[in-house]
């Protein structure tokens, strides 16, 4: 009621009101006219020049040119129908997916535009309604190079991750849901839409199950086993190095620290002549100087597999050995010397102090060393190629899913469309752990341990 | 508010031009395929892959066709494995060439997938050899013009081995009687299944059964009784200290060159490619064919043949295929083996001078006849790491020849049936 009283607002003014904003933006239909409409010419013409070339421009990718059929068919057209004629001058569905994809980016991007068209013109109406000053072209820009610039500067990698990232992203999303592999592959044949069924085969056909269930199992405990080892290991060698009163320390951090300067790679090839099974030093020297006979590190799955393990700590460690290090440093003594008077163990004080202290430190790398390992692709490829062979199921006994998903796509018979549909759930499960574990760490809220 | 909005504005155009960048790529290809040009039309030029560093042959016979017919031929170096997948981008861009050069073995996978024209005029091929014909043959249809052919021979060292032996019995003989000396009378990669196909098969194995001039993929034949029986023979040469350790594994090839450069083995088994290197080092080389196995029948080694083949995205075929019928005929096929020693497998030229008294092309020529051409089909791509393995328990004496055989064919098998699931 009191504001009726005293009339404070613009609209009630005793003007006759305005309907500047729902005119603008009816008008804004054309693009630019409803700028024009707003007295804001350069920015109409602005707007009309970018809408229409962009129409002139990408007329071809959306209406017509895709595929070499007849008939205009435009990359919406292609990513809908992968094509109607196969053959080498005809349709090649995945060129008319990839084009799709990218009608489909640029169409996402004309209609914002299109809209902001709109709403520009909505709201520069209002201020007009509120009969408030509109700011001038000159004001626009000099607020741009003010306030924007970061923004000016973000947008061409912006442009460039849409294009490099994003689009195979949705790429390899959408080959998940299509019948490509290389008995079914342009241009002999048309791909085809095939909805879950890449995802029911791995679960419903028996040798694709239990190939997955194989891999799927050894990859949890592959990661488990490297990384825990890994982490065992580290923490226990710089508890080790941090004790008080060792002598020459410097020279045993930098003999154990070697095995990290020499890049990952080379060490597991040097590995793998060493694990040879018919000249390599464990069989011939180590192994029968302890008086056992010779393993095949390399046809014996279990093996191969722990032969793996061994290497991913021996790699591993020292990282963990130094981060642990540091953290070590900055325990504050008094907490010892309370626990010492309180009568504790040396291992109490382990237990109590020194390993929560560490493992809260560095939670969020020990998560990624949890992914890393999931992901380790380098240390199966290169030692053994995810081999032996074994029978029951269609990878080798320590492909994990990340090299199976690489022989999937890349290997003798290529089976693109599950290789993709297998990528997504692996993809599903790295982002769960991803996100349980960042949520549930305690150091990455706020609050300080100590 | 305002900042913003600029943002968004610059950004667009920027995608303008982004989309008219992508734009112009898609018109071209579009106006390639249009343009057809029909056979009676000369095109302006044909294109050829041919693989690296051998590609003078091949101009020399470009020049001479441009000269008769008028049609230039443009020869571009391609490394011969990667032209597979070359096509398969370049094809369908409208950018591939008429003519690729692949091993025979591919051609099923290529062809399959459509990247690949079968010739119009097979009368063509009846000039080569009936196994090299047989080689470039999927699907019923012929898919190139042989171009050289590869097989594993007996490599001997003159200065130690007098005449080449005929039988494995007598290299065994050999062997044992070196074996005190630390030599080696024999040395072949069998654990490799390149190589020790030729024994598999030789005792009664087969990959693919043949039925009617195509391969059934799901009729494997090695672990059959023959195929046990070679994986035993072959198990045998291990076991007896007849190989050394070192021969088994990646650097086995490796170790074998050695020892035979240094004269420590006297007869190997290897093909033509390694000729060079055993030159080089000073072996004063022989070859053969290889001897024939205990139970009378020859060492039928894999055969590959390099082929010239179509691409399907040509408008020019009739031009490439006259092109091809030139290339590869007996004059220009004797260029090219003077020029790069590539065998060629036609026919006539068996008998022809220049090739007989080269001892490694006769020996590759006299062993063709017992080889088998590796199957071209795509399933052959999941024999290879199974039987690897089966002949590496093998080779090392881990497990029997019945349950190694019989594990890499189950899973091939099931590989095969699994890709088709």
């Amino acid at each position: 009621m009191a504001s009726i009283a005293n009339p404070k607002t613009p609209e009630q003014r005793p003007d006759k009101p305005t309907n500047h904003a729902r005119n603008a933006a009816l008008l804004s239909i054309i693009p630019g006219a409803g700028q024009f409409y707003n007295n804001q010419k350069a920015k109409a013409i602005a707007f009309f020049i970018v809408i229409m070339s962009y129409f002139a421009v990408n007329y071809d990718l959306f209406f017509k040119g895709a595929g070499a059929g007849p008939g205009d068919r435009g990359g919406l057209w292609g990513l809908i129908t992968l094509g109607e004629v196969a053959g080498p001058r005809n349709d090649h569905s995945i060129f008319l997916m990839v084009e799709g994809i990218v009608a489909l980016i640029l169409l996402f991007f004309g209609i914002a535009f299109y809209i902001w068209n709109i709403r520009d013109a909505y709201r520069v109406g209002r201020i007009r309604d509120q009969h408030l000053n509109v700011p001038t072209f000159q004001v626009q820009l000099r607020n741009l190079r003010d306030h924007g610039f970061p923004y000016l500067m973000l947008i061409p990698s912006l442009i460039l991750l849409v294009f490099t990232v994003v689009l195979p992203l949705i790429f390899t999303f959408l080959i998940a849901f299509t019948n490509y592999r290389y008995n079914n592959a342009p241009p002999a044949k048309l791909v085809e839409w095939i909805g879950f069924e890449n995802f029911t085969r791995i679960f419903e056909i028996d040798i694709w199950r239990d190939t997955f269930v194989g891999v799927l199992g050894w990859t949890l405990v592959w990661t488990v086993a490297s990384t825990v080892g890994v982490i065992a290991i580290g923490i226990f060698l710089a508890v080790l190095l941090n004790q008080e009163g060792l002598r020459f320390r410097r020279l045993f951090r930098s003999i154990l620290i070697l095995s990290w300067a020499v890049p990952a790679f080379i060490t597991i090839l040097i590995f793998r002549s060493m694990f040879n099974e018919s000249f390599g030093v464990f069989n011939t020297t180590i192994l029968p100087a302890f008086g056992l006979d010779p393993i095949n590190w390399m046809t014996d799955p279990t093996a191969t597999r722990s032969a793996l393990i061994l290497i991913q700590w021996w790699l591993g460690f020292p990282f963990i050995m130094t981060l642990m290090t540091g953290v070590l440093q900055s325990i504050p003594g008094d907490l010892y010397e309370a626990a010492t008077i309180d009568g504790a163990t040396i291992f109490d004080k382990f237990r109590l102090i020194t390993l929560p202290m560490l493992l809260f430190a560095t939670a969020p790398i020990l998560i990624t060393q949890f992914t890393f390992n999931f992901n380790n692709f380098n240390i199966i490829y290169l030692f053994n190629g995810g081999g032996p062979a074994v029978p029951g199921q269609t990878a080798g006994g320590t492909d994990i899913l990340i090299s199976w998903i690489y022989k999937l796509s890349l290997g003798a018979n290529p089976q693109y469309g599950l290789a993709a549909a297998i990528t997504l759930i692996l993809s599903f499960f790295i982002m769960t752990l991803a996100v349980i574990q960042f949520r549930r760490t305690k150091s990455f809220k706020d609050e300080d341990m100590i | 508010m305002k900042m913003k909005k600029m943002v968004a504005g610059l950004s667009t155009a920027v995608f303008a031009f982004g989309a008219l960048a992508a734009c112009g790529g898609g018109t071209d290809s579009g106006s390639t395929n249009e343009g057809g040009s029909t056979s009676e039309n000369k095109p302006e030029k044909i294109v050829i892959w041919e693989d690296i560093e051998k590609s003078e042959t091949t101009k020399e016979v470009a020049k001479a066709f441009e000269e008769e017919h008028g049609v230039a031929v443009e020869v571009v170096e391609v490394q011969m494995t990667d032209q597979k997948d070359k096509l398969a981008l370049d094809g369908p861009a409208g950018k591939g060439p008429d003519i690729v050069l692949v091993p025979h073995d591919q051609i099923g996978t290529i062809a399959d997938q459509g990247h690949l024209a079968p010739l119009t005029d097979e009368g063509a091929l009846d000039a080569f050899t009936d196994a090299s014909k047989s080689a470039v043959m999927f699907d019923g249809q012929a898919y190139g013009y042989p171009k050289s052919v590869e097989t594993p021979v007996l490599m001997y060292n003159k200065d130690l081995v007098s005449e080449a032996p005929t039988s494995m019995d007598d290299l065994y003989k050999l062997s044992t009687d070196l074996k005190s000396k630390g030599e080696y009378g024999f040395l072949a990669l069998w654990d490799n299944f390149y190589f020790a196909h030729g024994v598999v098969s030789g005792f009664g194995g087969y990959v693919f059964k043949e039925d009617g001039g195509a391969l059934d993929p799901t009729d494997v034949g090695l672990n059959n009784e023959g195929a046990v029986e070679g994986f035993e023979y072959i198990g045998k040469w291990y076991e007896e200290g007849l190989f050394p350790k070192g021969l088994i594994g990646e650097s086995g090839g490796q170790a074998m060159d050695q020892l035979f450069t240094e004269k420590k083995a006297h007869t190997v088994m290897n093909g033509p490619w390694a000729v060079a290197g055993y030159t080089d080092a000073g072996v004063n080389l022989g070859a053969s064919a290889l001897p024939t196995l205990p139970n009378g029948e020859p060492i039928k080694t894999f055969m590959g043949v390099k082929t010239y083949a179509l691409s399907a995205y040509t408008e020019n075929q009739e031009w490439a295929e006259m092109f091809l019928a030139e290339l590869t005929n007996e004059e220009n096929a004797l260029k090219m083996f003077e020029a790069y020693n590539e065998i060629p497998p036609v026919a006539a030229l068996e008998t022809n001078e220049t090739i007989t008294s080269n001892e490694v092309a006769k020996a590759v020529f006299d062993q063709a006849t017992n080889a088998i051409p590796m199957p071209n089909i795509p399933e052959m791509g999941q024999v290879w790491e199974p039987m690897a393995q089966a002949l590496q328990l093998v080779a090392t004496g881990k497990q029997d020849a019945q349950k190694s055989a019989d594990d890499a064919v189950k899973v091939i098998e099931q590989q095969i049936q699994a890709n088709n699931q």
